[in-house]
């Protein structure tokens, strides 16, 4: 066959697919894009520009309805807001963080390893979860007869470094002696969580490949009387600068024995 | 088109395919144990980290490794069978292959290694490790070599034969390769200027909206992507196999260049019920999505005209006398009629999901994942199967005995994916959703679900059997008696009144390309820049690799 | 089936073709007729808040979430979707009337149902999501988060409590909930 006769078989084609497939586009445009907005709109009192706006998402709300306002206050639970920038400047250890940490040695031991189990162990913490208590302590969101006036002295740059510093110290050794026995309903709770309680496992924060929020501490080689306090603590409302209840929403529904036993669980048993 | 010698493409087709279904079975293996994990009886080894994992595993192997590979392999037998030439640039054939096997183990470490908790779909803000989107990649990569190498054979094929028409497997695997061109350009955007520059730590924060909006772009149409192998086995072998001809060559073209229009600009109705896009956009898709409806119903009317056809030729009476006298015992038409089942309840369904008002009744429940079971699982991979026991014959020189276990491998597989997804169908109505490790059965409106889990799970294993008979049936090839080509069917059907020249429209895809570019536009274009005018606020990346 | 000659089987597939078509027009039409009739509309007010300071603002701090009643008597109730909760972890509404959801995340991507229900809507950080709906059938219902969030996805899930409109009261300053009853 001719190319000449090819051209003319293959026009039709050309020409009539192209009207239909624009016909069914501007069939959905019209009816998308105007007469739906406008009849709805009309119904929620919207004049028809508006309504369109909406439905094309050119301003925000439904076209169907009005927006609620509200004038509520804010009243966080923490100042501590996790941006770009803040997450980017973890990670940079310097002379300045040691020097800041030399303060902390009387509690928190000389390399980050606290000699009194009451308090927490800094060394190989998450730089976040550290920069996000200092803070709590400073604002006032979290209180501590010593912790709040130490944090008042701060500067946030030096929260950064004296967080960061912690962050990349070598972390205290299970001693292996100190395991115990571990009771299997304790291990369901750290890997599996309780559905009957709507408990998730703790590990889906508190674990090595967990992608919990932000500022989600490792718990594994944690001092045992410490987070049994903060779970006690949060259990009772005593401590709540845990972003929209996370922590206090999970504490409220373990027992007493459950708390002893899960701390007792990360503080000798779990690694990684 | 009659049967010729595979040169070329028969180590790299058994190679592609092999691959496809080791992970299949696998996959199939992993499957089991997540349902039996949501069951109301205890599992072994269940912990939330193993559960998704394994769910992540279990995606990636289905929807990525088990489709790409088969598509590929089946695409190089295609290219050298139907247009009877050796396939063109072998070596980059193999590229492509090596390319898929890197990324795929790349990938399955990365996962096993626990390091990839995301599911297959890898929503943002949470990320995995970096070489979990890497492994990814280069399957994509490889995949898109196979696109060129099938344009390229096509086009050679046209130089040399002006004016013959393309035959319509090879048409229809050009479409599936340009389709999936256009598809994987949303997922590609995603990943290289999203997500993989999250996962190496370079960003803190990404734009989630603007990320779900790129990887609707993909999601629909990579479902048509897996599912266009089963329709081209639907329209070249079917109809052989039941020892009658295609109704119409030209309804073949028109509905494989229906699927490449109309599986693109539709990718927003998996977005109904987000925030972030707009109730007229979505109107806009919605339309779309509708017209997807039309392939399949013309495929339905098409294939059954062809099958009548081999019915009446073999004696078949009356209105329905035909469809006793088709041969039910050969393992294409036997998995056709399944999938035509299948695809009835599925195709039901999916009009369902189709429309924003019922689609918030069953968004994200049980429904859709038994949906995408029953298509994609059901309808499509029973295809697979169909396909595999027609060609490997022609791969190996080599035929079972009876094919007997084949039959059954196929009725298992039916009757399990009945089994399995019928309850998921209803306790997706219920309101059960998807996606979780397990449920609190203690409470009262659950624990009726209970038997119903049960029952699927039940599914589920016979699914298992059927997949491993599969494996099993693929290997009794391989040691069966030897046979010569010629004892050989041959493969593809001719049409009742096949094509001697056919409108460049329906023997190439330049019209519809500039088509599909018109509807991407309007259907894609202001909700993607919408991101960029409205300075859409982004969300800190939540890592699942190690606590950083 | 004829198919003797190419006319007799392009009339057969054209008269197929137009089938297919009222079919889909049919189907284009019960959802038109649905939105201009009923109102049904998607979940798409692209309205923007940023996860990163949401514990900051106003309208989602923690204190102000759970039900109110707002000027027109308008009833509103806020939840925020977090790994691996909601907060607050029970609302309660009053059947046949009006109730406004709004949802918000701060970290990932949620979703919620009401089970028994049409309410679904994804909750992606960014965004408010927000689903008008009545509630006609009165008792607890299961809200659960239904996207993959997290490895605690499964244990994600509130109650909506809905209550028969003359035992809805809320106190002085409009607010209702579920420990108040």
């Amino acid at each position: 066959m001719k190319p000449a006769e090819l051209r003319e078989i293959d026009r039709p084609w050309r020409i009539w697919a192209s009207v239909i497939i624009v016909s069914i586009l501007a069939f959905s445009v019209v009816f998308g894009f105007l007469v739906l907005p406008i009849v709805q709109g009309r119904a929620a009192g919207l004049d028809a520009f508006t309504a369109i706006c909406r439905a094309v998402g050119i301003l925000p709300g439904s076209p169907a309805v009005k927006q609620p306002t509200s004038e509520a206050k804010a009243q966080p639970t923490t100042q501590v807001a996790w941006s770009t920038d803040l997450m980017r400047t973890f990670g940079r250890r310097t002379q300045a963080g040691a020097e800041i940490a030399q303060g902390c040695v009387a509690c928190h031991g000389e390399h980050g390893i606290a000699a009194d189990p009451q308090n927490p162990n800094l060394a190989g913490q998450s730089a976040a979860a550290i920069y996000k208590q200092l803070h709590d302590y400073k604002s006032g969101s979290r209180v501590h007869d010593v912790m709040t006036g130490i944090a008042q002295g701060l500067e946030d740059r030096q929260i950064v470094e004296v967080a960061t510093h912690f962050a990349s110290s070598a972390r205290r050794d299970l001693d292996p002696t100190t395991a115990e026995v571990v009771d299997e309903d304790v291990i369901r709770l750290v890997e599996r969580g309780d559905p009957s309680r709507g408990l998730p496992a703790c590990n889906s924060c508190h674990g090595f490949n967990a992608g919990g929020p932000i500022e989600t501490p490792t718990l594994s080689h944690q001092n045992r009387e410490y987070l049994a306090r903060q779970l006690q603590a949060f259990k009772t409302d005593a401590r709540r600068n845990d972003i929209y209840t996370r922590m206090r929403s999970v504490a409220v529904k373990l027992t007493d024995r459950e708390i002893e036993r899960l701390a007792t669980f990360y503080a000798t048993t779990l690694s990684y | 088109m009659g049967e010729r010698a595979v040169t070329h493409a028969r180590r790299l087709t058994l190679a592609h395919l092999w691959v496809a279904f080791a992970a299949f079975a696998v996959a199939a293996v992993l499957g089991v144990w997540q349902m039996w994990a949501r069951s109301p009886l205890p599992a072994p080894y269940l912990t939330a980290e193993s559960y998704f994992t394994s769910v992540t595993a279990h995606g990636v192997s289905m929807a990525y490794v088990l489709t790409t590979f088969m598509v590929m392999g089946f695409g190089y037998y295609v290219a050298e069978t139907a247009l009877g030439r050796p396939l063109p640039l072998p070596r980059f054939a193999w590229l492509g292959f090596w390319l898929g096997i890197i990324g795929s183990a790349m990938t399955a470490v990365t996962i096993f290694a626990g390091n990839a908790t995301v599911l297959f779909t890898f929503y943002p803000p949470l990320t995995a490790s970096p070489f979990f989107y890497i492994g990814l990649v280069l399957v994509v990569v490889g995949s898109w070599i196979w696109c060129g190498l099938m344009l390229w054979a096509m086009l050679d094929f046209k130089r040399a034969n002006p004016g013959v028409p393309v035959p319509l497997a090879m048409f229809a695997t050009v479409a599936n390769a340009v389709l999936w061109l256009w598809t994987t350009v949303g997922v590609a955007a995603e990943l290289l200027f999203q997500i993989i520059p999250a996962a190496f730590g370079w960003n803190e924060s990404v734009d989630v909206g603007l990320s779900r909006t790129l990887f609707s772009w993909t999601l629909h149409a990579i479902v048509y992507f897996w599912l266009l192998p089963a329709y081209i086995a639907f329209y070249t072998m079917a109809p052989q196999a039941a020892g009658g001809r295609l109704y119409s060559d030209t309804m073949g073209r028109l509905t494989f260049i229906l699927f490449l229009i109309y599986s693109l600009p539709v990718g927003m109705h998996h977005l109904f019920m987000d925030p972030q896009q707009s109730s007229a956009f979505k109107f806009l898709q919605m339309s779309f999505t509708a017209l997807v409806a039309a392939p399949t119903l013309l495929t339905v009317f098409t294939i059954s005209a062809s099958l009548e056809i081999a019915g009446r030729l073999r004696g078949g009476k009356g209105y329905f006398g035909w469809i006793a006298a088709l041969p039910w015992e050969r393992p294409m038409v036997l998995a056709t009629g399944m999938a035509f089942f299948m695809l009835w309840f599925g195709g039901g369904g999916g009009l369902i999901n189709m429309s924003f008002g019922m689609n918030a009744m069953v968004h994200n429940t049980s429904w859709v994942t038994a949906h995408f079971h029953l298509i994609f699982g059901g309808t499509v991979v029973i295809m697979y199967f169909a396909i595999a026991y027609a060609i490997w014959p022609t791969l190996t020189n080599r035929l079972p005995m009876s094919p007997r276990l084949q039959r059954l491998q196929l009725w298992l597989w039916f009757i399990g994916m009945m089994v399995m997804t019928l309850p998921w169908h209803y306790l997706g109505l219920q309101g059960q959703w998807r996606r979780v490790a397990t449920f609190n059965y203690s409470d009262p409106i659950i624990a009726g679900w209970g038997p119903w889990v049960i029952v699927s799970l039940v599914g589920g294993i016979i699914l298992l059997a059927s997949a491993l008979l599969f494996v099993w049936n693929l290997l009794q090839f391989h040691s069966a008696r030897a046979v010569v080509a010629t004892d050989l069917r041959p493969i593809y059907a001719l049409a009742v009144h096949p094509p001697e020249r056919v409108p460049a429209a329906l023997n190439g895809f330049a019209l519809w390309n500039v088509l599909v570019l018109v509807l991407m536009v309007a259907a894609y274009g202001y909700p993607i820049a919408q991101f960029f005018i409205i300075d859409a606020p982004e969300a800190i990346v939540h890592r699942v690799n190690g606590r950083g | 089936m004829r198919a003797d000659t190419e006319q007799e089987i392009l009339k057969t597939e054209l008269w197929w073709t137009a089938l297919v078509i009222a079919i889909v027009t049919a189907i284009m039409l019960a959802i038109i007729y649905a939105g201009v009739v009923h109102h049904i509309n998607p979940p798409s007010n692209i309205e923007t808040i940023d996860p990163k300071t949401l514990h900051l603002t106003g309208e989602f701090t923690e204190s102000n979430l759970g039900t109110r009643v707002e000027a027109g008597d308008q009833v509103t109730s806020r939840v925020v979707a977090t790994q691996f909760a909601f907060q607050p972890q029970c609302i309660v509404v009053p059947s046949n009337r009006t109730v406004t959801l709004r949802f918000a995340t701060p970290d990932v991507i949620h979703g919620i149902l009401v089970t028994g229900t049409n309410v679904n809507t994804m909750i992606i950080p960014g965004y408010v999501s927000q689903v008008h709906t009545v509630f006609t059938k009165t008792g607890d219902l299961l809200m659960p988060c239904h996207e993959f969030c997290g490895l605690g996805h499964s244990q994600m899930w509130a109650t909506v409590r809905v209550v028969p409109e003359d035992q809805f009261r809320p106190g002085p300053d409009g607010r209702a909930s579920c420990d108040a009853r």
